[in-house]
């Protein structure tokens, strides 16, 4: 997807770069890059993108940086450079091209400069080596790439990027071809890489819609989403309406992920939208299944009465409320007499005993209080008589619904065993 | 599953809220006479234990407030009543039709034509919308099914 032209592979090494690379645009920074560049094979355990591979392509590149420097000058003009000397000569991608995720950082064009001297290693090894390692979807779904904040540091290259801003509108008329859901096209990552990363820049000079949305970190809800149109897009009201539609969608489909289980492996839209329907298939035929059973289990069982159930405390869910019920249960069950006595009373008692070992104290209490009041709901249960019938086995499947629940919920820690 | 900030807000009530909700139901079924003879079919009582689940379901996730929920009540008192409100829907859905067949996404649009059906009240819905939907239907169903599950579980003879 074109929308699709940086991911993430791993954003905390970068912060700390940037966080280092806090400076001012300088040939000392230059420098710095140039003495870093030894320096990354010690973190190439940490950052994926920092797998650096020996090429001669690579010598190139260095070869290139060198002069670069030697010449001095604005460090951005270098950076366009370099960029584009990487776009003329890197591999091609396939589709789930490795690219960083534009996440708005401050030092996003240090990062970006950084990542383009080391260049034609890292695109290489990127190309390679990150693909298996983000094998989540989310690579394709961190579609954040229009939220771009506006740095400072971008001011010094908008000047030079005038001169790229012909390079990168050449190259434009590649993207907009390209449409949101086929593969990336043969054009190398790294025109595009330069065009998003003289696209802030491009855009702030044409000031469309400008607004900085930080997906990093959450943020209130605004009325509106402002969103800005990357460079080699379009500009209408359309596509950008557009492009805002499928990032809602992404953000969704992401939601949708941690839903249904076992999506991890699947990317691509199409192929998870399959994967939730299949879900919800499942979903529904279990529960026509299990209506099935219900119904052929309560032939035998039906004469339970929920009304006891629901009468106190009616629309409360909570822990006590469920356990004041079963309490309700028992005491109702130990005034009538049913099949077993001594069986009643075992139950009511077992579940007496179970109730002074709650986590909570707030349920000890409550629940303390309602067995207390048990004795005095004579009254109550004596109306309950005249329902029908309770049988042992329906307490247990009412309170079996209180022993089933979730034992990491935190409000219901109180666990009933029969 | 935890998000520190999620706008998308899905959240489910907890199981025993779909239990009561279901139980009532139930209850309410069993008082009705055509269910509790024995010359009754099965697959009519067990289309009607379906039914009950499924409204059950809505009113537990919280009634008028999902879309999904809403629509499959309404379908639920449908049947029961030939009262048909919501008729302002209708031309809710036609436009955002007429708005859907504008985008030009095959892949995507077929299988969201696919999820529109499944999910109940989905045929008016903007995609985004309806993941949403899709979201919180999917939370509420599996908590329906765990609580069908125990109950079955509860009421098997053992």
């Amino acid at each position: 997807m074109d929308n699709e032209l940086f991911m993430n592979t791993q954003l905390h090494p970068p912060p700390e770069i940037a966080a280092h690379f806090e400076q001012p645009s300088s040939s000392s920074t230059m420098l710095n890059w140039s003495l870093m560049d030894p320096n990354l094979t010690q973190h190439s355990p940490t950052q994926d993108y920092f797998s650096w591979r020996k090429s001669t392509e690579l010598q190139q590149k260095q070869s290139i940086f060198d002069s670069a420097l030697s010449c001095g000058g604005g460090d951005g003009f270098i950076i366009r450079e370099l960029i584009g000397k990487l776009g003329n000569s890197s591999a091609t991608p396939n589709r789930t091209t490795p690219l960083t995720e534009f996440s708005g950082d401050p030092g996003f064009a240090e990062r970006a400069a950084r990542f383009s001297c080391f260049g034609s290693r890292s695109f290489n090894g990127r190309t390679n080596s990150s693909l298996p390692v983000n094998n989540n979807g989310k690579i394709v779904n961190s579609v954040k790439l229009t939220r771009v904040s506006s740095t400072p540091a971008l001011n010094g290259l908008v000047s030079p990027m005038v001169p790229a801003g012909e390079i990168s509108r050449k190259r434009k008329h590649l993207t907009k071809v390209k449409s949101k859901e086929t593969p990336l096209p043969t054009v190398s990552p790294a025109p595009s890489f330069s065009k998003t990363a003289e696209g802030k820049g491009g855009k702030r000079r044409r000031q469309d819609e400008e607004k900085e949305d930080n997906t990093k970190g959450p943020e209130p809800p605004k009325d509106y989403i402002h969103v800005r149109a990357r460079r080699g897009q379009a500009t209408d009201s359309h596509s950008l309406a557009e492009r805002v539609r499928r990032e809602k969608i992404g953000e969704r489909m992401k939601l949708l992920e941690d839903l249904v289980p076992g999506c991890n492996k699947v990317t691509g839209k199409a192929l998870m939208l399959d994967e939730i329907i299949n879900y919800v298939q499942s979903l529904q035929r279990q529960v026509e299944f299990l209506s099935m059973k219900l119904s052929s289990v309560n032939d035998t069982r039906l004469d339970f009465n929920v009304d006891a159930l629901v009468s106190k405390d009616v629309m409360i869910p909570s822990s006590s409320n469920r356990l004041h019920e079963a309490g309700l249960q028992a005491e109702s069950l130990s005034h009538h007499s049913y099949n077993n006595n001594s069986q009643l009373h075992t139950n009511v008692s077992s579940s007496n005993m179970m109730l002074p070992s709650p986590v909570n104290s707030v349920e000890t209490s409550t629940l303390a209080s309602s067995f207390t009041h048990l004795p005095t709901l004579t009254q109550f249960t004596d109306s309950i008589s005249q329902y029908q019938i309770f049988s042992q086995e329906d307490l247990q499947s009412i309170v079996g619904m209180g022993v089933a629940h979730n034992p990491n919920h935190e409000s219901q820690n109180m666990k009933i065993e029969l | 599953m935890a998000s520190a900030y999620n706008p998308i807000y899905t959240d489910v009530p907890e199981k025993d809220v779909f239990a009561l909700h279901f139980l009532q139901t139930l209850s309410n079924l069993r008082t009705q006479n055509s269910f509790s003879s024995p010359d009754n079919k099965t697959s009519d009582r067990v289309k009607k234990i379906k039914k009950a689940a499924y409204v059950s379901m809505a009113r537990a996730a919280g009634g008028a407030n999902r879309l999904w929920s809403r629509s499959l009540l309404h379908q639920a008192a449908k049947r029961n009543n030939k009262n048909v409100r919501f008729l302002r829907r209708k031309r809710r859905v036609t436009w955002l039709m007429r708005r859907r067949s504008n985008r030009g996404d095959p892949i995507e649009d077929v299988a969201a034509e696919r999820l529109r059906n499944l999910v109940p009240g989905g045929g008016g819905m903007e995609t985004s919308k309806l993941m949403e939907e899709t979201a919180h239907y999917i939370k509420c169903l599996s908590m329906q099914v765990k609580v069908m599950q125990c109950l079955v579980d509860g009421l098997s003879p053992k």
